[in-house]
């Protein structure tokens, strides 16, 4: 939900910065349709681990949920500095 | 909780998460899930200061000056950058130190996010003061 939120603050830039924000925006939306669609199966994935008192941690979505933070930041921060204002 | 319950388990990780994880035994999964709940929390943070980055730099337009606006946007995405990053390698500390049974880690992006927030704060409060009536 964050995530969509943040893509919907970037579309206010789609006017000033051009075509480039399209990317983030994609970028956000598509991180959080990742996420939604694979809640099903960490809830599930939470529920085995409760039930057998034994839950290996998952590095992989952890990992991708911080990447796609930073590489957001990261755009954004591009975005500011580098992309300039259009009429 | 038996022995080989936990071999299982420290077999069912892969081979990057088993070396960035190191050894121990897994906890209990209540801890594993609350530490998950706080790198969320905190990555819910990065994005409301990313959000936060945006909207000064998209809606501040008419209110603030062209450099001071693109300085507190930039901050406010910096900040972002470091509490997003930030967050993983806490969570990695911390799953680490539940595993070996150690005291767990400081939380250093905490006093980032305090200077951070307070930097951008304070700038805001001088230019309210210095900017004529």
């Amino acid at each position: 939900m964050a995530m969509v939120v943040a893509a919907a603050l970037f579309l206010r830039w789609l006017p000033h910065h051009g075509w480039f924000v399209g990317t983030l925006v994609c970028g956000a939306i598509a991180a959080a349709l990742a996420i939604n669609l694979t809640q099903k199966r960490r809830f599930h994935r939470a529920v085995r681990g409760i039930n057998r008192e034994t839950m290996p941690p998952d590095l992989g979505s952890t990992a991708a949920v911080a990447a796609s933070v930073v590489v957001l930041a990261l755009l954004g921060i591009y975005t500011v500095l580098f992309l300039p204002l259009q009429p | 909780m038996p022995d080989d319950s936990n071999t299982g388990a420290k077999d069912a990780r892969g081979r990057l998460a088993s070396r960035l994880l190191g050894g121990g035994t897994e906890p209990d999964p209540r801890f594993t899930l609350a530490n998950e709940r706080t790198f969320l929390a905190w990555i819910r943070t990065s994005l409301a200061l990313l959000a936060g980055g945006v909207a000064v730099e998209a809606f501040m337009a008419s209110l603030l000056g062209p450099e001071l606006r693109k300085t507190i946007a930039v901050l406010l995405l910096v900040l972002a950058l470091v509490i997003g990053g930030g967050s993983f390698f806490r969570w990695l500390n911390v799953e680490r130190a539940m595993r070996s049974n150690s005291p767990l880690p400081l939380p250093l992006i905490a006093p980032v996010l305090a200077i951070g927030g307070a930097l951008v704060a304070a700038i805001m409060v001088v230019f309210v003061i210095a900017r004529p009536a």
